[in-house]
């Protein structure tokens, strides 16, 4: 089976992300980037599929500036086979829908059998992308989904919803938005590091993919941090009686709990 | 006394030395050549300070005499310098009895004396060996049929000694010039009479007989050790205990960690062969002690019958690989990942065995090459590699504790004498950072220039080599060195004791070297150059306060006065140990060997129990204090669980200084 997986790379969860000086992006500088959650997730079950059956080869691609390439090498490391790198002029910044588009390219020329995005990329939680990607190259997409297996005449789709699970099959290839599974992303081993690093990462320009990178457009008016949280207060000494009293007037005149 | 063995008795005595000697030196031929399927170690450096060592430990026993075993201890002293005694005894007696000659020496009252002695001496251990196999077995010793064997040879022979001397003596058989064994003498006389030279003879042949038995049997038990114990504390680790072997040129091996039997050194093997299996190591493991599946002794013996197993198979074939110690059917990655590297067993070690390294040679395999670490390790090596830290708390917070609190960074003070190294558990624990300010305070009042790193300071990656990456660790090690020697730091001061070894021991081995002393030793020394001064608190009767000793400052470290001499200088402060389990004995806390990051769901905590043993010392603590974050935090968590927050608080004994500081600024040390 072949198998592909798109991923993006993201701020690390550890980030503690700051909004640039623009109040459009953030700040990128000095920061740690990883391959989104919940894209390390779909590639884990790629990777277990071929843990099952050596046959398969999974094969990774992401789409964004050259730092991107760290977030494959990843990937290899972990035990993808191949890579690719869709960048160039505007890759950083572009939409959801164009590079869902550029990423369909990508796909009709290596024909896998199944794609694995994760559900929703942890910087703009927007879940566009997989779903444009089936869209676009006229797949079915199944979303939340936490496992899969082959099945005679195709394959068998488990995914999750309220209380239990789904199982779909789909007949020919499909796309897969994946969720969080039990089994969590795996830690690569050395060797797969030091195999990782001497792999070639081929590179394609997105403007070689599609013509038009602006449109269709959207642009990000601004961002904003959340506001800050206010300290808390502890009551220490006093009379309890007062202090609970203290308390309950708190509650309901600050806090308006009660 | 010259031996019976006229004409063609000479032939058939050095045919029987032929066969026995045949039969061991035949088995030790084979042990050595699968101790060289080991890899390659060199144990030869410090050629002065291994001599010291064979005299102290091997001659001198001192291992043995440790609490609580010290009774037992003289007694097998007792045995094994009997031992060397009659060994040359031994060596005479096949000398005179196959050639007719003596060794120089065996003729004088000195020796006639000695082997009396030691003979009786032996005797008399042998019978306490046998009576506390039988009737006061402790529950760690497995006494196997091999035990009573060699017991019963040894008595054999001690006996058999001690009759045909005495007969010999009846039968006036001393030869001309040789002292008669004085104590053999006595019984001479009950043996005077016609049968006293057949006595002898029969003695004597049943004496020699039991010898040559003994050495063919001698290599195919435990009690090798009587030969392998010379060179294994010859050739004994001399690198600093804290400090793990390095893995040289990481970037081009292709296997990590002891994949196959041939990964693990020839000296680790040797290890195997000493074992004693006397159980001292998995007395004192915390691991074991708290129901874990981990026992140290059996580490080194299902090491030790692997070999012997596939050995031959191996020996056979240079490309086989064999089963991988980590996965053979008796050893099970759980009990592997259990252990803290408290260092308790390879103290315990009458033999310098080294369990803590094959362990994570062990683990180096089981997560490098497989990525079979326990998930929640795979996450905090995730994290440290991420965030710099292990909890994956941001890298950007790493200096927040210090705002407001005008501590310089190196970059703002560059000219700093010393770097304080906050490590992650002081930067992002709240608990611990108010240790870090206790610490900054204390300087600052005793006037030192020191500065700290700041952001740009990274987790220095003890975790995760003791999880066993030493590739992250490497990488961990040298950012953090890359940083110290842009700044041209010379002097590091540490407040971890994990940090501190890491650094002091360990960065040695990328070329990181510094001079580095832990917090404690560091406010030690300020205190006595009187730099320091405290003031007692308002009133009151002493704290009474207990030390508990972290084992990367104690067993691996031997720093073990310092942080008793500050407590002791603490005004209003009396310091208490929670006997046994103190110094050397110290218990951990169960957070070392990356097992802070870990689920602990096996039976007992560890930290539960060192607050049992707190309770059981009976010293009356009311605070129990200790010179670690990670204890620290296990200590507050064993408390809180137990419910004792009323009566005993832990403490860092940094804080009890700072708390008593004279012209203390209120609330720098409160968060």
């Amino acid at each position: 089976m072949k198998l592909l997986v798109c991923v993006k790379q993201v701020p690390d969860s550890t980030v503690r992300v700051k909004v640039a000086a623009d109040k459009r992006t953030i700040v990128t500088e000095g920061i740690t980037w990883a391959i989104s959650p919940y894209d390390e997730y779909a590639i884990e079950l790629a990777l277990e599929h071929k843990d099952a059956d050596p046959g398969t080869t999974v094969s990774v691609v992401t789409l964004g500036p050259a730092r991107a390439r760290d977030a494959l090498r990843q990937a290899l490391a972990m035990g993808c086979d191949d890579a690719m790198l869709v960048t160039g002029a505007g890759a950083e910044t572009l939409g959801g829908l164009a590079t869902a588009r550029a990423l369909a390219k990508v796909i009709e020329e290596a024909r896998p059998d199944l794609v694995l995005c994760g559900k929703q990329a942890s910087d703009d939680d927007q879940g566009l992308v997989g779903q444009a990607l089936a869209e676009t190259l006229g797949w079915p997409h199944v979303a939340i989904v936490t496992k899969f297996t082959s099945v005679t005449g195709g394959t068998e789709i488990w995914r999750e919803v309220e209380g239990g699970h789904e199982v779909w099959k789909a007949a020919g290839p499909a796309v897969l938005t994946v969720q969080k599974s039990e089994k969590d992303p795996r830690y690569p081993s050395l060797p797969g590091i030091m195999k990782a690093k001497k792999k070639e990462i081929p590179e394609k320009d997105v403007s070689s993919l599609i013509p038009d990178l602006a449109s269709p457009g959207l642009e990000i008016i601004s961002l904003e941090p959340p506001p800050v949280r206010k300290a808390g207060r502890v009551m220490k000494d006093g009379d309890v009686k007062a202090m609970a009293a203290e308390l309950a007037k708190l509650l309901r005149d600050e806090a308006k709990v009660v | 006394m010259t031996a019976p063995t006229q004409g063609l008795l000479a032939v058939v005595l050095a045919l029987a030395a032929a066969v026995g000697f045949g039969i061991s030196g035949y088995r030790v031929w084979r042990l050595y050549r699968y101790m060289r399927l080991g890899r390659d170690e060199d144990r030869t450096d410090q050629p002065a300070r291994r001599l010291r060592d064979e005299l102290v430990i091997y001659l001198g026993q001192s291992k043995l005499f440790k609490r609580p075993y010290l009774v037992r201890g003289i007694a097998h002293a007792l045995i094994f310098w009997g031992f060397l005694v009659i060994t040359l005894g031994t060596v005479d007696l096949l000398l005179n009895g196959i050639f007719g000659i003596h060794v120089p020496g065996t003729e004088t009252g000195l020796f006639a004396w000695t082997i009396d002695l030691f003979a009786i001496a032996v005797l008399g251990s042998i019978a306490l060996a046998v009576v506390r196999r039988l009737f006061f077995r402790p529950p760690r010793m497995h006494v196997a049929a091999g035990g009573y064997a060699i017991l019963a040879l040894i008595g054999v022979l001690m006996l058999s000694l001690l009759v045909f001397e005495s007969a010999g003596i009846a039968a006036e058989l001393v030869k001309k010039g040789f002292t008669p064994p004085p104590l053999a003498g006595l019984f001479a006389p009950v043996v005077r009479g016609p049968y006293a030279e057949a006595l002898f003879t029969g003695a004597w042949w049943v004496h020699v007989l039991t010898v040559l038995g003994f050495a063919a049997y001698l290599p195919h038990t435990k009690h090798l050790h009587i030969v392998t114990t010379l060179p294994n504390v010859l050739f004994r680790s001399q690198r600093p205990r804290g400090a793990l072997r390095p893995i040289p040129d990481l970037e081009e091996q292709e296997s990590f960690g002891a994949a196959t039997l041939r990964d693990l050194s020839w000296k680790q093997h040797l290890d195997g062969y000493t074992c004693t299996e006397c159980g001292r190591c998995s007395d004192q493991c915390p691991a074991l002690a708290t129901g874990k599946p981990l026992d140290p002794q059996k580490i080194v013996l299902d090491l030790r019958d692997l070999l012997l197993r596939e050995g031959d198979a191996l020996m056979r074939d240079p490309q086989a690989t064999g089963t991988p110690p980590a996965h053979q059917s008796d050893l099970k990655p759980e009990e592997l990942f259990a252990c803290t590297t408290c260092a308790a067993c390879v103290e315990a070690c009458p033999v310098t065995i080294e369990h803590v390294d094959k362990i994570v040679d062990m683990r180096r395999f089981l997560t490098m090459m497989e990525s079979a670490a326990p998930p929640e390790a795979q996450r905090a090596l995730q994290n440290i590699e991420r965030a710099g830290n292990p909890w994956g708390e941001p890298r950007e917070a790493r200096a927040d504790w210090a705002e407001g609190l005008g501590i310089p960074t190196f970059a703002e003070r560059p000219d700093a004498e010393y770097l304080y190294f906050v490590g992650c558990a002081a930067s992002y624990d709240r608990r611990n950072q108010r240790v870090a300010k206790a610490l900054a305070e204390i300087l600052t009042s005793a006037g030192l220039s020191f500065a700290i790193l700041g952001r740009e300071e990274t987790c220095n990656g003890d975790p995760a080599r003791r999880i066993g990456n030493e590739y992250l660790w490497q990488m961990q090690a040298q950012a953090n060195i890359e940083t110290f020697d842009r700044y041209t730091v010379r002097k590091v001061i540490a407040s971890c004791p994990h940090c501190f070894n890491t650094i002091a021991n360990e960065f040695p081995q990328l070329g990181g070297k510094y001079e580095v002393v832990h917090a404690l030793t560091l406010v030690d020394e300020l205190i006595r150059d009187g730099r320091i001064t405290m003031t007692r608190e308002s009133g009151g009767a002493d704290e009474v306060t207990a030390y508990h000793d972290p084992c990367y400052l104690g067993r691996h470290n031997q720093i073990y006065d310092a942080p008793r001499d500050v407590m002791d200088a603490v005004p209003g402060v009396q310091r208490v140990e929670i006997e046994p389990h103190a110094r050397e004995r110290g218990f951990c806390c169960g957070a070392g060997g990356g097992r802070m990051w870990m689920e602990e769901q096996v039976g007992q905590r560890v930290n539960h129990r060192r607050i049992d043993q707190l309770r059981a010392a009976q010293a009356g603590a009311t605070k129990v204090a200790s010179g670690c974050p990670f204890c620290l935090i296990m200590l507050e968590e064993g408390v809180g669980a137990k419910g004792l927050q009323e009566q005993v608080q832990p403490v860092d004994v940094l804080e009890l200084v700072a708390d008593r500081l004279v012209g203390r600024s209120e609330g720098v040390t409160q968060p």
